[in-house]
């Protein structure tokens, strides 16, 4: 039995318990990550302010910011490339059914999660650290976030197979990679494939961030610029991301809607193939024209990782008490970032879910900023709230909170648009008021899915606020870069096992809550 | 009560009502009975707003019912209780919240805005809640989640719904549709008390014509969207019935209505 916390059990007393809760946990992260009302009225007149100085953008280095656009893309494109090579064999070591080695399944497992965990920009930090400046960084990053992921998704494909074929090849004296490649791969391919593009969709917008901390791309000029007071040419930058933001959103919004209708992949349905080949091969020609790395070399810094990691060792802890206390407002920021994005959200996504929202101005202007707010990066948002707001922690909270709520609205709003009508009607029925029909009859019906959504970001916030202070936007980041340019590495490794500690800690603590209220 | 007058509506092109007009008078009990796809429903939900006329005008206790105006569409609706086939409970919630829902028009203003969106109530109005429980025979379920209900305890907290309203005007469209006999016995039982202890005018949409003749004094006929039959149940013969739900006969319908004004 869930339902004991359940809040329509609640009665009077109960809900404002709960509320106190709420607003006790609120109060405390505000005030670890320094938010309060005077410095959110401030921070939205110093954005206005600032965007005022970014109007109009100027687009006359159009040439270099092409240029580096394409590069951006072609980071993304290697980076899940070799991130696809790494995941084929790990997924296949970390899926129980074709492991033959229960140690080496465990160990393909754990560290498909460890790269799982840790954020995206923590590795394009080492790898700028390791390698230096440039796109090659990047690419290794992308390349380690999406072993993270791809093996994931490889690993619980090949677990949910049907094991008739292979056991029918095994009986026949078949064994090892000959039955992988005979019953299995047929069967995982569209699966994969499947997987291949989300990634590649994905790792494109991450590129778009990560030059933010040094790691090639679009990022560099951004964050140039921006530290260069050039704010008309960063919004030109800013102008193109959202623009190839959105062309790649179109794009793999047409190919998911073939993947569901079944054309896509399937022997004998040319059309929808064609264009997806299309898409690639034009993607593929971009990324090998304009390409980022000379692997070559990559290869050949290899070892100088290998340095570099023994150059952390061991980890010198003599700091620890002023980590722990960053890391206390780090994950602060997480949580302010969250109660922001909720706070957001929940206007956002009443008026973008098309079943209450019947005004089509206010419901097209509320869709379109749910989306502008999820395309922006909240290492870019970072960034400019940097600018505006000031170094520390509270530009962290807001550009962690405007990302966020472009997720949560859009979330909350799709929940909205599948809740079950009639109890609304009823309910309008009664000559009640449209608050009142959001709160009596909408909210009861989604709160389950608002929670587990909640609990997502808030698990996503904690874990990215690590990065925040790496453009200076508060937290245990800005620390991490200073070490870094101070060459301690040892005290770097010792922060950088904080962080991966309360990332492990915070997983496992929303897992555990995740169990026990959705 | 209720003044319905040249009641006119079609959707793409097909004619649902065709120039509706009657009267109900404050206290009566009607029964409104038709073969499917008549129109009932559609008739229903103009009267409290959910559909709106092509032509013709509705007035409920006096006023007319402006659907272009949602402040007085709302002022409207909170004298009107409907009651459903499939209930309409919000599914998740305890029945005592279901029935509160039945305040909200009355706590429209200010702060009683605020704080019944919240979902926070006076102890006044929670008392009432409890006690239209009591009414309805569900004193013990108070607390209970409504999806543990059956399908007559469901009907019953929806009719204690309607009745936190205060209603004036109750609509009922096939409220025994989906339960069985004895739940539905009670069910019925239970909305004529109402309609003969609390003196509120009750409109109820029907299938069962043996539940008709036990309960109701007047029923009102639709066939393809006019009103075929109108007048007392005991008139309400087996002629008449087959009139009224076969499809020829069409001059058979309008002589029933000729006679019945
Ligand atoms: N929103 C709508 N859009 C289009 N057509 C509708 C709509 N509502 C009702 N209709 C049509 O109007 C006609 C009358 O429907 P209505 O629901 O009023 O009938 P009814 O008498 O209640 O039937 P039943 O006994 O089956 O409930 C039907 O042909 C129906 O298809
Ligand atoms: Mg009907």
């Amino acid at each position: 039995m869930r339902c004991r916390a359940s809040w329509q059990y609640l009665n009077g007393t109960g809900r404002l318990w709960w509320w106190s809760l709420f607003l006790v946990i609120l109060g405390f992260s505000f005030r670890i990550s320094q938010v309060d009302v005077k410095s959110l009225i401030g921070g939205l007149y110093q954005s206005w302010a600032l965007g005022r100085e970014m109007l109009p953008p100027d687009f006359s280095r159009w040439k270099q910011v092409l240029t580096l656009a394409a590069e951006t893309v072609a980071m993304g494109f290697w980076g899940t490339i070799l991130g696809i090579l790494i995941s084929v064999p790990l997924g296949f070591l970390a899926a129980r059914n074709t492991a033959k080695n229960y140690l080496i399944y465990q160990l393909a497992k754990t560290l498909v999660t460890l790269l799982r965990s840790i954020p995206d920009v923590i590795y394009a930090f080492f790898f700028v650290t390791a390698f230096g400046l440039g796109p090659q960084a990047g690419v290794a990053a992308l390349t380690l976030a999406t072993v993270g992921l791809l093996g994931k998704f490889y690993a619980e494909a090949v677990e949910s197979i049907d094991e008739k074929p292979v056991e029918a090849l095994a009986a026949a004296g078949s064994r090892g990679l000959s039955v992988i490649r005979h019953a299995i791969v047929p069967q995982v391919l569209p699966l994969f494939m499947g997987y291949n593009l989300y990634l590649l969709d994905h790792n494109i917008r991450v590129a778009l961030a990560l030059g933010v901390v040094g790691a090639g791309g679009l990022g560099v000029e951004l964050f140039t610029q921006m530290r260069g007071f050039h704010y008309q040419k960063a919004a030109a930058i800013l102008v193109i991301i959202l623009v190839i933001i959105t062309a790649i959103d179109r794009v793999s919004a047409y190919l998911r809607n073939r993947i569901i209708k079944g054309g896509f992949l399937h022997p004998g349905n040319r059309l929808p193939d064609a264009a997806l080949l299309a898409a690639i091969g034009v993607l593929t020609l971009i990324s090998i024209y304009f390409m980022p790395v000379d692997f070559k070399e990559m290869a050949a810094g290899a070892p100088r990782i290998w340095e570099f990691l023994k150059g952390m060792f061991p980890p010198d802890f003599s700091r620890i008490s002023v980590y722990l206390k960053l890391m206390l407002e780090t994950v602060g920021m997480g949580i302010s970032g969250t109660f922001l994005a909720m706070a957001l959200a929940i206007p956002l996504g009443v008026l973008a879910a098309r079943n209450v929202s019947h005004n089509p101005v206010i419901y097209n202007l509320a869709k379109e900023i749910t989306n502008f707010l999820r395309a922006i990066p909240d290492l870019v948002f970072a960034l400019i709230f940097v600018v505006a707001v000031g170094l520390g922690p509270f530009a962290g909270v807001l550009a962690l909170g405007l990302n966020t709520a472009g997720f949560l609205g859009k979330f909350y709003a799709e929940a909205i648009e599948n809740v079950d009508p009639k109890p609304v009607e009823a309910v309008e029925a009664t000559g009640a008021r449209f608050l009142q029909r959001i709160g009596h009859a909408i909210f009861p019906q989604v709160l389950p899915l608002f929670n587990s959504y909640n609990l997502y970001i808030l698990d996503r916030n904690i874990r990215y606020s690590t990065i925040m202070g790496l453009v200076g936007a508060g937290g245990i980041g800005f620390e991490l870069v200073m070490t870094s340019r101070m060459f301690e590495y040892r005290q770097m490794a010792a922060m950088l096992l904080v962080i991966l500690t309360t990332i492990l800690l915070v997983d496992w603590l929303s897992a555990y809550l995740r169990k026990r209220v959705v | 009560m209720v003044r319905v007058t040249n009641l006119r509506k079609h959707f793409n092109g097909h004619k649902v009502l065709a120039g509706i007009n009657f009267r109900v008078r404050k206290g009566e009990a009607v029964a409104l009975i038709g073969p499917s796809g008549s129109g009932k429903t559609t008739l229903i939900r103009t009267i409290n707003g959910f559909v709106i006329p092509d032509a013709g005008t509705i007035a409920v206790g006096g006023q007319e019912i402006k659907y272009r105006n949602p402040e007085s569409l709302r002022q409207a609706r909170k004298k009107i209780g409907m009651i459903y086939q499939l209930f309409n409970l919000v599914e998740r919630t305890s029945v005592q919240v279901n029935v509160m829902a039945g305040a909200l028009g009355r706590l429209d203003r200010g702060l009683s805005l605020l704080s019944s969106t919240l979902g926070f109530f006076t102890r006044q109005e929670r008392e009432k809640a409890r006690e239209l429980l009591g009414f309805v025979g569900l004193e013990d379920k108070v607390r209970e989640r409504v999806d543990r209900l059956s399908g007559g305890q469901k009907q019953r907290v929806a009719i204690a719904r309607a009745l936190m309203q205060e209603p004036e005007l109750l609509l009922a469209d096939e409220p025994i549709a989906n339960l069985d006999p004895k739940a539905s016995k009670k069910i019925m039982e239970l909305l004529l008390r109402i309609n003969q202890e609390k003196k509120i005018t009750l409109i109820t949409v029907l299938h069962h014509l043996d539940s008709v003749r036990d309960h109701f004094g007047r029923v009102i006929a639709l066939k393809e969207g006019a009103i075929c039959f109108d007048a007392a149940t005991r008139t309400l013969n087996d002629h008449r019935v087959q009139d009224i739900y076969s499809i020829e006969e069409e001059f058979a319908c309008v002589a029933a209505q000729a006679g019945s004004i």
